[in-house]
């Protein structure tokens, strides 16, 4: 027999249809989120790259010879930036500024954000100043009382004071980044006379191209390189955003393989029914002389064709998925989205064949051992279907499915442990429910006693719903909560008023005028944090050059290291061992060390550390070890010693505060008060890693409605399931005269015990899941998750009800009869 | 054309068998027409499925055209069938996707005869619905659904026809004429005919018939016509 023509007559039966629609979901969830997600994950970090204004950057203290630069290949983009600090003039002040002069063709990715007057409205460009010009942060302005076009003097050099610079992609990559900013042409450098031999300046080399060109570039330029020169990418340079990166990539992943898990659901559910309604086809295909093998290869033809035919509609929406995502982001994310792959399509098509091999095919395959005496007798081949072995074979396949799609063993892990103790879990509690019910059931009266008994006579069918309903729900879960833990993370990490700035050299005698001027404006500060340079020395008498275990560590040696001193513990420090000041008296000075620092160079609590400070020798033991949080923006320090051991070091303080954009002419003020104080602007830089932390959180968010409707429609083909038998019964019970009322409230009460149940089977699934998840696979710490335990069965149980009133309302409005004679 | 040598068929029903068949043996000739008859639960469609080769027996032996069915396994009975019986079920059993044409059509198409809308169609020309062919089951009577299964049973043109209380689930008038219907089909094809039935005027119809009790042959009227 012809398979189209077959298939044609079989989707005129109407069951093909929900088996489409599952395998197109499936295969548009694959190309469409995972496409979406791949493209996403080239934007961003594209877009990151605009961090370094460049795909690669070689920073160094000189600049390179033209011998060495004109060997480079020619087709890579090429920009210089050169930073440091200068006096500018201007008719009637003068104010130390972080000059930054680049070329023309700066920057190679991102752009700069001006206005045409200080504190103006931002408009993006790619340009920069022509030579003669220079653009100034907004507060420069008033700061050099100066207006737009005004002159402005930068060593031998005369400049037009042309607009107001509001931010730069690669700003505070550079220690002479920091400081009102004034941009110049990288032309206009040698003019001025500023920089000259021994001058404190920063180079950057930026490049741009693929990856083969950066890896020639790393090639050619290494040989004339020293030590003191590095290369740096996005990894090196922005670390917290490359872990919030690598964190969202994660969570993409779990969220398309979560959905092509429910996807499979789905699948397995519409075969399932496809295959229950073909019981009596087959019977009497099979009484007719036809063979196993004749209604194998019909029967599975037919679903080969489906998932050839769902393929292509799946592309086609996958594709029109991933648009309309970029679309609705477009103005998030700031990027136009790189071109897709064929990756994600051929993802799709390899996710129709596994579901169909492992969801579809199992059910319907078992249709050729449906009996030919079904014909004769009905109640005769039904078992067929309820075999365990097609449930084995969708885990199988489920799992086969995710491992190649995230190709991360632990992630599938988790949710095999969590699938394992749902599918435990349910079997033993739904059977053990559904034998109490039926006591209960005799003990029940009216409407209740209905439900119960219809509950109880349907139990396979309904402990196979309440099964896959509880999945469903569980991935739904996980992702909603995984979803808000990473961005409360995140959150947490950058929270809004996250200090912006660092003042440091504070004088012992400007900390009393400082904390009246913070109070004057009404700015909370992280507090003032006395700060003495030192060196540590000796390690438990041990010179630290001499000693070889920390070789690899050095660094943290060979340079000063701020010491503190400090009564009580700050408050975002934890100890990790010993004691804050213990009560006994001791011999020697007490310190506190980092934990990481102490790690590092072999330190514990009792270790005695040598310090040399302002040329004078100090010894002192270590009592305490912390952890502290780097990412508070909050002065923070290696080494805290108790108070009065630091007093006879000259000391200065540094701290940190919250100043938010409308109010930085502030600064000009206090800078105006304190000139020997050092202002740091980390404002910029915060604003960018947020800009990345929202981009990322938008598009998670819309990967997670799409996972959210997955699951509603997994939803829709459960109910679908067991639509048939539902009618049948129900029908009768109308024939026998139970009003609409009792059917109805039968129904909404049926339903209703089943999202109960899956709901709270769900519940202890996800947050079985979730401690995994959050553990092994994003790295955070575990937490608990009490409302899940209450909404996820409460909202399952109104859920499921309404919609499965919703589905059968049928048997409520059409006369019984003609229910009967359609099933 | 039908031989059955002392056929039980025993099931387990919870932790007892029932013995549905009892040692019955039986020889059916080419051409003749059976009714086999008894009350509720005497055995008849049981009797009727191990005779079409659509289940097996737990004991006894079973000959259909000479081929004997316990040494073939499901797929050897089902090839048989496919030469050689055609079926005609209380409930009709039209696949409710397919049009009236298409349901007509399936058992010849399942052997692969490439005439099979042709004779499908002349087919229900001969039960009088030609202007149904289009129609879906849903979409027709009872009567009409019945005669649909007749086209599709006489269709291939089987050596042997078994009917399953063909007129069981239609009223007296319809049920009358597709009686009709199904003789004179019969006759024309001379076709063996097995026909379950509990409505005494229709096993009349019949040349010989069958009386079965509580598993057993209680009655066999043995005449033989031929055909």
């Amino acid at each position: 027999m012809n398979h189209l023509r077959w298939l044609m007559r079989e989707w005129r039966g109407g069951e093909l249809a929900l088996l489409l629609v599952s395998l197109v979901l499936a295969v548009t969830i694959v190309s469409g989120v995972a496409g979406f997600a791949d493209r996403l994950q080239r934007g961003i970090v594209g877009e990151s790259h605009k961090f370094l204004a460049a795909d690669l950057v070689l920073k160094t203290p000189r600049s390179l010879p033209d011998s060495a630069l004109n060997k480079l290949p020619a087709v890579v983009e090429r920009a210089l930036v050169v930073e440091f600090r200068s006096m500018v003039v201007a008719e009637n002040a003068m104010e130390l500024a972080s000059i930054k002069a680049v070329s023309d063709s700066y920057p190679l990715k991102g752009e700069l954000t001006v206005s045409e007057t200080p504190f103006g409205a931002a408009q993006t460009t790619r340009e920069v100043p022509a030579p003669g010009r220079a653009w100034l942060d907004s507060r420069l302005f008033p700061l050099l009382g100066l207006e737009v076009g005004g002159a402005l003097q930068l060593g031998e050099l005369t400049l037009i004071a042309e607009r107001a610079l509001l931010t730069e992609p690669d700003r505070g990559t550079s220690f002479y980044g920091m400081g009102p900013r004034v941009l110049i042409n990288a032309a206009d450098v040698a003019r001025s006379g500023v920089v000259q031999a021994g001058s404190l300046v920063d180079y950057r080399y930026l490049f741009g191209g693929t990856e083969e060109q950066l890896q020639a570039v790393k090639a050619s330029l290494q040989p004339e390189l020293t030590a003191s020169e590095r290369w740096q990418g996005l990894d090196d340079s922005q670390p917290q955003i490359a872990k919030t990166l690598q964190r969202a990539e994660r969570f993409l992943l779990l969220a398309g393989s979560f959905g092509v898990a429910l996807a499979g659901v789905a699948v397995a559910l519409a075969a399932r029914r496809y295959s229950q309604r073909h019981l009596d086809t087959v019977a009497v295909m099979k009484a007719l002389g036809a063979g196993s093998r004749q209604v194998t290869g019909l029967y599975v033809g037919n679903i080969l064709l489906l998932a050839i035919l769902a393929t292509l509609v799946g592309w086609v929406l996958g594709l029109g998925v991933q648009n309309a995502l970029f679309a609705m982001i477009r103005d998030l994310v700031g990027f136009s989205p790189p071109a897709g792959t064929l990756r994600p399509l051929l993802a799709g098509a390899i996710t129709a064949l596994l579901c169909v091999v492992s969801f579809a095919l199992p059910p319907v395959l078992r249709l050729r051992s449906v009996p030919p005496l079904r014909v004769l007798r009905r109640d005769l081949g039904n078992e067929s279907l309820s075999s365990g072995v097609s449930a084995f074979a969708g885990i199988g396949g489920l799992f086969l499915l995710m491992l190649w799609y995230t190709g991360s063993i632990e992630l599938v892990l988790a949710v095999l442990v969590g699938v394992s103790a749902i599918l435990g879990l349910a079997g033993i509690l739904v059977l053990r429910l559904f034998s109490a019910m039926r006591r209960w059931a005799q003990g029940a009266g009216g409407v209740l006693k209905l439900a119960l008994s219809a509950m109880v006579r349907r139990r396979q069918a309904n402990a196979f719903q309440v099964v896959s309903l509880a999945l469903a729900l569980m991935v739904l879960l996980c992702i909603i909560a995984a979803r808000s833990s990473l961005m409360k993370e995140w959150q947490l990490q950058l929270p809004a008023d996250t200090p912006n700035h660092f003042l440091v050299n504070i004088a012992p005698d400007q900390v009393g005028p400082v904390n009246d001027w913070f109070e004057r404006q009404d700015i909370d500060s992280a507090g003032l944090f006395p700060m003495v340079r030192g060196r540590l020395v000796t390690i438990d008498g041990r010179d630290v050059q001499e000693i070889p275990e920390i070789e690899a560590n050095r660094g943290s040696v060979n340079r000063e290291i701020n010491l503190s001193w400090s009564d009580a513990l700050p408050g975002d420090n934890r100890l990790t061992a010993g004691q804050w000041w213990p009560d006994a008296s001791a011999s020697l000075p007490r310190v506190s060390v980092e934990d990481e620092f102490a790690e590092r160079l072999g330190i514990s609590v009792g270790t005695k550390l040598g310090f040399r400070i302002g040329g004078l020798p100090l010894e002192a033991e270590v009592t305490s070890l912390r952890s502290l949080s780097w990412d508070s923006m909050r002065p923070n320090f290696f080494l805290l010693f108790e108070p009065g051991v630091l007093d006879n070091y000259p000391s200065s303080s540094i701290t940190s505060f919250y100043l938010d954009a409308a109010d930085k002419v502030l600064l000009n003020d206090l800078l105006r008060q304190f000139p020997t104080i050092t202002l740091i602007e980390m404002d910029a830089v915060i604003r960018q890693a947020r800009t990345v932390v929202e981009q990322v959180s938008a598009a998670l968010e819309l990967v997670l409605v799409l996972i959210i409707g997955c699951a509603l429609l997994v939803g829709v083909a459960n109910i679908q399931a067991s639509l048939d038998s539902r009618l049948h019964e129900n029908a009768i019970l109308r024939t026998l005269g139970a009003s609409r009322q009792l059917i109805r409230t039968c129904l909404l009460a049926e339903f209703a015990m089943i999202g109960l149940v899956a709901g709270l089977l769900a519940g202890v699934g996800a947050e079985l899941c979730l401690y995994l998840i959050q553990t092994r696979l994003l790295d955070m710490s575990a937490s608990w998750h009490p409302l899940l335990w209450v909404v996820s069965p409460l909202g399952a149980a109104l859920v499921v009800a309404v919609s499965g009133w919703w589905f059968c309302r049928e048997v409520i409005v059409a006369p019984p009869l003609q229910v009967l004679r359609r099933l | 054309m039908i031989h059955a040598e002392n056929v039980s068929k025993r099931v387990q029903v919870a932790d007892s068998e029932l013995c549905i068949l009892k040692g019955t043996s039986l020889e059916i000739k080419r051409g003749e027409s059976v009714a086999i008859i008894g009350p509720s639960g005497s055995g008849k469609s049981t009797l009727l499925g191990l005779l079409a080769g659509l289940d097996e027996p737990t004991d006894g032996d079973i000959w259909l055209a000479g081929e004997h069915l316990n040494a073939l396994d499901e797929d050897g009975r089902a090839a048989l069938r496919s030469k050689l019986v055609g079926f005609v079920f209380q409930s009709f059993q039209l696949l409710p996707g397919l049009t009236a044409l298409e349901n007509v059509m399936l058992p010849l198409e399942l052997r692969g005869d490439r005439r099979a809308a042709k004779v499908a169609r002349d087919y229900l020309e001969r039960v009088g619905l030609a202007h149904r062919l289009d129609h879906y089951p849903r979409q027709l009577s009872g009567g009409e659904q019945q005669r649909v299964a007749l086209a599709r049973a006489f269709a291939p043109q089987p050596d042997i026809l078994f009917a399953d209380e063909p007129t069981g689930n239609l009223d007296a008038e319809t049920g009358a004429s597709v009686n009709d219907l199904l003789f004179s089909l019969n006759a024309q094809s001379g076709t063996t005919l097995v026909l379950v039935t509990h409505e005494p005027i229709l096993a009349r119809r019949c040349a010989r018939r069958i009386t079965l009790s509580a598993g057993e042959i209680i009655e066999d009227s043995g005449e033989v016509v031929p055909a």
